[in-house]
């Protein structure tokens, strides 16, 4: 239909300049009379087709081609922009992945969001584990949850057989556990109800990876028999490989089968629960029918129970954590510097329209309308950030591995990071958005310029809106730049804080393991005690280790021993009540290890032991808390559910920041130290099995190890040493907290500084180029070379300074923000004024300089030239 | 060029252009120059359209089936595209007229009610 448009017209002109003719008109005025009447042939000819085509389509492609041939015209402007967007987009997308996987993404169980954990509560704390009792007294009752078990974070098995002796983690769970999650086993069955009790058959779950190891994936191993810290269990079930539910287990066991002594304690509180709502409860309801349980058990068991409470969450919730909000701040100050990196390439965009005003007039002259060549300059700018969006991909699947190493610890979810679908659609929609967001503006600006103007002044129209419009970018940048130096600027200082903090042990000569003690040596309390005597004496005398003891809680791991205490005969009515100090089970020679200072009286001594007074060394905060203003010596201390003591305070040492650097409030509490010798024999399996060495040497870890784990081999026996860890390590690792933020805010604040400095840069030299004649014209009437300078300093230096204006309330809301997540500021306040001032100084430098180079260049003009300019 | 009598011209409403097609051709099939001279005529001139704008317009139509196009040679002898009406164009520009006659009408009672209620 369109193929003899162009004749139809032909034929329709020749008739109209015919019919003028015959009207008496000489053959040029009638051709060009029938122009006129016609109208803009391309105008006509594009509007027909726009009638068949999918007009958007077609236009795209062709808007597409051009905009390929203009960037492959000025390919300096187009690396430019693409390395911007791309760094901007990157970022964006690395940080969204991380907040995708750990607080976004549904976990991978069936109906997750009727999953719960259920904790108990106490007047002192919000949550705390569970005891075993309790929860079965809870399954007995309740009728909010389809079904309820429990399971422990973390339980070591020393595996022996078959193959190699090996530490593995496992957990035990209670009857159900799998079924709860919706999780189907590889292979086999979960516990039953018969296994999970005391006496019943020995039975084990096996993770995939062991299945693996141990089995070479054969299906036979269901049936066959593992050696688990000294038994034999029969395989019964095999996990799924992506199975990971709060931390990696290779082995699970029957809850019901643990150590009697512990699951019928029922202050024992060492267990987590995990629940499956039944369809319609609600959380709140389940809560108010379990706090109903709950305080009837109060009542029931006065001693163990009075003043507990229930806590329930959601599971999601509790694996996230409360990084969740942390994350979502750093998302926001990469969006930022995704802004700035933005507002550059709009002033790029802009100063670029600016040079091809003659080009846009030439295309409207030709039939462009506004919209197209809006479109048009809408599709350059998409394109290009497509380009930087597909680099940044690049950059951030390079990217998210040192990233995620930089991450605390011990990630939550941080399995299910990557760049999976929600990631890629995620940062297609901002380079869209980008290319939109900051191609608009340039383009309106562009396409409203003046035809006649625009096409007389060659090419070169100065435009004050542009000029406004990139002042008011560089303004923001500005503004956006300090208010991530100033997050950096605070975090950076809280690092500095804490390491300056006094951690009350010695940092450099510490090394922390564990070993697992041959079941056979284990199977009396006699037995054990002589076992681990033997094992430390064998470890004191390696050679290179000037003192080793153990301990039942190593500091700043985690590992905690928190009990009830009280003084003298003031036994609290209520122990859930009762204030709490950490109880740390160690020998004569811990104190000397961890180069803890004595500060009176004397430390545990090997004459302390089961046929000698009991006796215990507390630490100064306990004193300071407790005791102040009397003789702590001789007075007498009692601590635990299971109550130790009273015993006879002996000495007072120094504190021990036991949870970290910046140790957060509410986990501040004394320490008491107690003797391993004096533990009461019903409890000594139990608390020997979770000791760790720790020792002091001034070789590093990997030369005295080897000679370590000769001595602990030595024995004769297959005993796994594991967990090995420095204490420098570990006060590293628990800084992790605000080194992970601090190194994210650092990068963006750095990568926003540099871009703000090329934004302002970028604007000085424009304005320059446009009034070199004003320039010249001024020196040619006597101007000095300084006023010049200063005038052109002067303008860049006012937008910054009001950006700096805006930018410090917008940082005092960052600040507020950053000191609202506990434990992330240290020793600074949120309002620092030194830091707002150093970065403040530090942005307003750069800008300096960035303005200072074009000001030079605009001193060397020549009036001669700069009037000949044009 | 800006003559008075050019001011006095109407730009086309959108769509109206399309029924002025149809009912040139309800006389007979034509050529697109022919269309336009119609037009203009008819209306004596007052209408007054880019001729260019014709061709997108005639192009909707067929699109839409109203009219269909075939070659022809003309009054002078050359070969020329000329325009036809189908008959669902014809019933379209039965609907088009009723539609602008009650448009016209309501706003002729809207600009002149005086008259209107004299006349009653």
């Amino acid at each position: 239909m369109l193929d003899d448009l162009d004749q139809d017209i032909r034929d329709h002109i020749e008739r109209e300049t015919q019919d003028n003719m015959d009207r008496g008109m000489a053959p040029e005025e009638a051709r060009s009379a029938a122009l006129l009447k016609f109208g803009n042939v391309t105008r006509v000819k594009e509007e027909t087709r726009d009638v068949w085509s999918f007009v958007w389509l077609e236009q795209l492609l062709q808007d597409t081609l051009y905009a390929l041939r203009m960037l492959r015209k000025s390919p300096g402007f187009a690396v430019v922009v693409v390395l911007t967007l791309a760094l901007g987009i990157g970022a964006n997308t690395a940080i969204f992945s991380v907040v995708q996987g750990v607080v976004l993404a549904p976990l991978r169980f069936k109906q997750p969001d009727r999953l719960v954990m259920v904790y108990e509560s106490n007047p002192r704390y919000p949550r705390v584990w569970i005891s075993y009792l309790n929860f079965r007294d809870w399954q007995r009752s309740s009728q909010s949850f389809e079904q309820m078990a429990v399971f422990n974070l973390n339980k070591g098995f020393d595996l022996t057989n078959p193959g190699a002796p090996e530490h593995l983690e496992g957990k035990e769970i209670s009857a159900g556990f799998f079924n709860i999650l919706g999780v189907k086993l590889a292979r086999g069955r979960e516990f039953t109800a018969e296994e999970d009790q005391q006496g019943g058959a020995r039975a084990a779950i096996i993770s995939d990876r062991l299945w693996r190891n141990r089995f070479s994936a054969s299906p036979d191993a269901l049936g066959k028999v593992v050696t688990l810290n000294g038994a034999d269990y029969t395989i019964v079930g095999v996990t799924p490989p992506e199975f990971l539910f709060e931390g990696r287990a290779d082995v699970y066991t029957p809850m019901g089968q643990s150590d009697p002594q512990y699951l019928s304690y029922r202050a024992a509180h060492q267990l987590s629960c995990v629940a499956r709502l039944k369809p319609g409860v609600t959380i709140s309801q389940a809560e108010a029918e379990m706090k109903a349980i709950q305080k009837n058990l109060d009542e029931q068991y006065p001693k163990e129970n009075r003043d507990l409470g229930i806590t329930i969450w959601p599971l999601k919730q509790d694996l996230t954590g409360d990084s969740s909000g942390l994350l979502f701040v750093l998302l926001g100050a990469v969006g930022l510097v995704l802004l700035i990196a933005g507002a550059n390439v709009a002033n790029l965009l802009l100063a670029r329209s600016a040079v091809r005003t003659r080009e846009f007039a030439v295309r409207s002259a030709l039939g462009a309308s506004r919209s197209r060549i809006i479109r048009q300059l809408l599709t350059e700018s998409i394109l290009l950030s497509l380009v930087g969006g597909g680099l940044g991909l690049g950059l951030a699947a390079g990217g998210l591995k040192p990233l995620l190493r930089l991450l605390p610890s011990n990630p939550p979810r941080a399995q299910e990071i990557g760049l999976n679908i929600p990631v890629l659609v995620f940062a297609l929609i901002i380079a869209v958005a980008v290319g939109i967001l900051f191609g608009l503006a340039p383009a309106l600006k562009s396409s409203k310029s003046d035809l006649q103007s625009a096409l007389k002044e060659g090419g070169r129209a100065a435009s004050g809106g542009r000029q406004r419009v990139q002042s008011t970018l560089v303004i923001a940048q500005m503004a956006l730049t300090l208010v991530l130096l100033a997050g950096a600027g605070l975090l950076l200082r809280t690092i500095h804080s804490l390491g300056r903090v006094d951690p009350g042990v010695d940092a450099q000569h510490i090394i922390a393991f564990r070993v697992g003690v041959s079941h056979s040596l284990t199977k009396t309390v006699p037995a054990t005690r002589a076992a681990y005597q033997q094992l430390i004496e064998r470890i004191r005398n390696v050679p290179g280790i000037e003192a080793a003891d153990f301990v039942n809680a190593v500091p700043m791991t985690g590992e905690s021993a928190i009990m009830p205490f009280w003084i003298g005969s003031n036994k609290p009515e209520s122990l859930q009540a009762a204030p709490r100090i950490m109880g740390l089970l160690t020998g004569p020679d811990y104190l000397r290890t961890m180069g803890i200072p004595l500060l009176r009286g004397r430390f545990l001594t090997a004459e302390d032991t089961t046929s000698s007074p009991c006796v215990m060394v507390v630490d100064s905060l306990f004193v300071h808390k407790y005791l102040a203003g009397t003789n702590p010596i001789g007075q007498t201390l009692s601590v635990g559910f299971a109550t130790m003591g009273p015993c006879t305070i002996v000495g007072v040492v120094g504190h021990v920041k036991h949870w970290g650097l910046d140790e957060p409030g509410v986990y501040s509490m004394g320490q008491a130290y107690l003797p391993l010798a004096q533990d009461p024999d019903q409890w000594v399996q139990i608390n020997y099995a979770g000791l760790s060495v720790v020792v002091r040497t001034s070789l590093d870890s990997a030369t005295i190890m080897p000679s370590i784990k000769n001595a602990v081999y030595g024995a004769g026996n297959d005993q796994p040493v594991y967990r090995i860890e420095t204490m420098k390590e570990l006060i590293s690792e628990s800084m992790s907290t605000q080194r992970f933020p601090l190194v994210l805010l650092g990068a963006f604040a750095v990568v926003a500084l540099l871009l703000a400095s090329i934004g302002i840069y970028g604007l000085i030299s424009y304005s320059l180029a446009q009034r070199i004649r004003e320039i010249g014209v001024r020196m040619a009437l006597g101007a000095a070379r300084r006023n010049i300078f200063q005038m052109i300093v002067g303008q860049g230096v006012r937008l910054a300074l009001i950006g700096l204006v805006i930018g410090a309330a917008g940082a005092l809301l960052l600040a507020r923000l950053l000191s609202s997540f506990s434990s992330l500021l240290y020793g600074v306040g949120a309002n620092d004024p030194l830091t707002f001032v150093i970065v403040s100084i530090v942005l307003a430098a750069v800008a300096l300089a960035a303005c200072c180079v074009p000001a030079r260049r605009a001193t060397r003009v020549d009036p001669m030239i700069s009037l000949r300019h044009e | 060029m800006s003559t008075k009598a050019e001011k006095e011209r109407i730009e086309l409403l959108q769509g109206t252009l399309d029924m002025l097609i149809l009912r040139t051709l309800l006389l007979g099939p034509a050529h697109g120059h022919a269309i336009a001279k119609a037009i203009e005529f008819t209306s004596n001139d007052v209408l007054q359209v880019e001729q260019g704008s014709l061709y997108p317009a005639l192009h909707r139509l067929i699109k839409r089936k109203w009219i269909i196009a075939q070659e022809g040679i003309s009054d002078n002898n050359r070969r020329a595209k000329f325009y036809r009406l189908t008959p669902t164009g014809r019933r379209q520009l039965a609907v088009e007229t009723s539609k602008w006659e009650k448009l016209a009408g309501a706003i002729a009672r809207i600009l002149r009610p005086a008259e209107q209620e004299s006349g009653s």
